[in-house]
């Protein structure tokens, strides 16, 4: 009965502070709100960076080129060796009839181009292989793997390395945002803690009489402190709950536009958020309950020694 | 009841609050302690409610030692002793009913003991017609009896006062003297720290006189012997 009615009397005490000291309380839960949107915006970014790399990654295949007049034969033993590796994903052939029907269709409304084509004597299109990989990583082996003497000197051209190039750039952007953005979090994570810390003494200054006299009827340090411990807490969920309305509105927002730099394609910025929310929300609240806890506890152990 | 042995006290470098008091103050007395400024008698209070500890000595109180009493056994120490300040300490948003419900609202006492406490002590007062009054709307005299009110909420063995009567004037002087004289009657044991001439002289009681963190003086029926 008496941990009930302490109890609730404590939950009543943090509440009445809580209300007495809104404007401390509501700039903290500012501040709050831009540490947890800095955290969830690197996500975000993250998430986009990979769905780009994903999108550049599908975009990428090793086309093989061969010289016009390759014989069938040929050209499918070409397909089916670098189908049987493991490396591989796809393999498409593109006979070099397929080719000038794909190059008239592209050039259709072009009629100097399919002039001139008309009066060339044969199809100087030759036939293509268009090989997708597993990963990017195994392009290098599958260039190799071209050197199959088999095949090989049917060869005319190939094209990776063009693709190579941006996809190296895109991951080192990644990997900046990634470094950047995690030594940011950390440093508005030590923000938010000391500015809870501060908010908290702040909070305590404006009510050190209410605890001197507290202390003095002879009140436990519990009871001191724990109403500031439930207010920091409820800070903290404040803070959550708003973040998570404002990523839900920035989400809203961003992802269609977004979506035009991708032809369309998922950016995955919403389809992150909706699998990942969850985790992500547990993480955040457990390292907010974590920090606020911690700080209420050293700043109002100040006040309490003896 | 409160038996200090030896005890000293040292503020860091060195300066001397107490200098190997020793005394004993037994169960319903009405003591006065008095000295100059600077001659211990805050000191020797906080020491009695743990708000310090001594540097030397041995400090009892009910046959509890509280020389090195750890820091969450205080607010059951405090419990048993009434403390009123100079200062009042009162909360200026709460009225008088809430002030010294509060007391027992941060020990966990439950409603029911409040609505029986409250009253009673408040009529112990003479305030019980003040309970919804605020203390800005109070006089001097009024508001240290709330706190006198307060303090004895948790019915203690010790009623600490410490300079009670410093902020009142001659009249308000005389009523907490009277109240803390009932309290008294009960059976509490009262210690007065004052430098209040007339109100030692006109106790008649035992009267401890401290000088440069000494006892300087011990008497039965004392008298005020500091120069003003």
């Amino acid at each position: 009965m008496l941990i009930l009615t302490s109890t609730a009397r404590i939950f009543t005490f943090a509440w009445k502070n809580f209300v007495r000291n809104a404007w401390i309380w509501l700039a903290t839960v500012v501040v709050l709100v831009l540490a947890l949107l800095s955290v969830n915006t690197l996500v975000g970014v993250n998430a986009v960076a990979s769905s780009a790399i994903g999108v550049l990654e599908d975009k990428i295949d090793l086309s093989v080129y061969f010289k016009p007049g390759t014989p069938a034969a040929v050209l499918d033993q070409a397909r089916s060796y670098m189908a049987s590796l493991p490396q591989t994903s796809n393999v498409d052939l593109m006979t070099s009839d397929q080719a000038l029907e794909a190059f008239k269709q592209r050039h259709a409304q072009d009629p100097n181009i399919l002039g001139a084509l008309d009066q060339l004597d044969q199809n100087p299109f030759g036939a293509s292989l268009v090989i997708k990989a597993r990963s990017t990583d195994d392009y290098p082996f599958l260039i190799q793997a071209l050197n199959n003497p088999q095949f090989n000197f049917a060869v005319e051209s190939q094209t990776y390395d063009d693709h190579a190039a941006a996809i190296d750039r895109v991951r080192q952007i990644a990997a900046s945002i990634r470094y950047f953005g995690t030594a940011l979090t950390a440093i508005f994570i030590l923000f938010s803690a000391l500015i809870v810390y501060n908010a908290i003494r702040v909070a305590i200054y404006t009510m050190r009489e209410e605890i001197g006299i507290m202390r003095l009827v002879g009140a436990s340090n519990a009871f001191v402190r724990l109403p500031l411990i439930l207010d920091a807490l409820l800070l903290a969920f404040f803070a959550l709950c708003i973040t998570a309305g404002i990523i839900a509105g920035m989400i809203a927002f961003f992802d269609p536009r977004i979506r035009t730099f991708f032809d369309g394609a998922d950016p995955g910025l919403q389809s992150y958020y909706l699998v990942h929310y969850s985790q992500l929300l547990l993480f955040q609240a457990a390292a907010m309950v974590a920090v606020v806890t911690l700080a209420a506890w050293a700043a109002v152990g100040r006040y309490l020694k003896r | 009841m409160i038996t200090f042995k030896h005890v000293s006290k040292v503020y860091p470098p060195d300066v001397h609050g107490l200098r190997d008091i020793s005394l004993f103050i037994a169960p319903g007395e009405f003591v006065s302690i008095v000295g100059s400024s600077g001659a211990g008698k805050t000191t020797l209070a906080k020491l009695l409610i743990a708000e310090e500890q001594p540097t030397r000595g041995n400090i009892e109180i009910g046959g509890w030692d509280i020389t090195r009493i750890k820091s969450r056994d205080i607010p059951y120490l405090r419990r048993q002793i009434g403390v009123v300040f100079q200062d009042f300490k009162l909360l200026q948003k709460k009225t008088v009913w809430e002030n010294v419900a509060f007391a027992l609202e941060v020990a966990g006492e439950t409603r029911r003991r409040i609505r029986e406490t409250v009253p009673h002590v408040l009529k112990i007062v003479g305030l019980e017609q003040k309970a919804q009054r605020f203390p800005y709307q109070l006089s001097g005299g009024e508001q240290q009896r709330v706190v006198i009110a307060r303090a004895l909420v948790h019915r203690p063995k010790i009623l600490l006062a410490d300079e009670p009567t410093g902020n009142l004037d001659t009249m308000n002087t005389n009523e907490i003297i009277d109240v803390l004289k009932k309290i008294n009657a009960f059976g509490s044991t009262v210690v007065l720290v004052t430098h209040n001439r007339e109100v030692v002289n006109a106790l008649h009681g035992r009267v401890i006189t401290l000088a440069d963190g000494r006892v300087v003086a011990d008497h039965e029926q004392g008298k005020y012997l500091l120069p003003t």
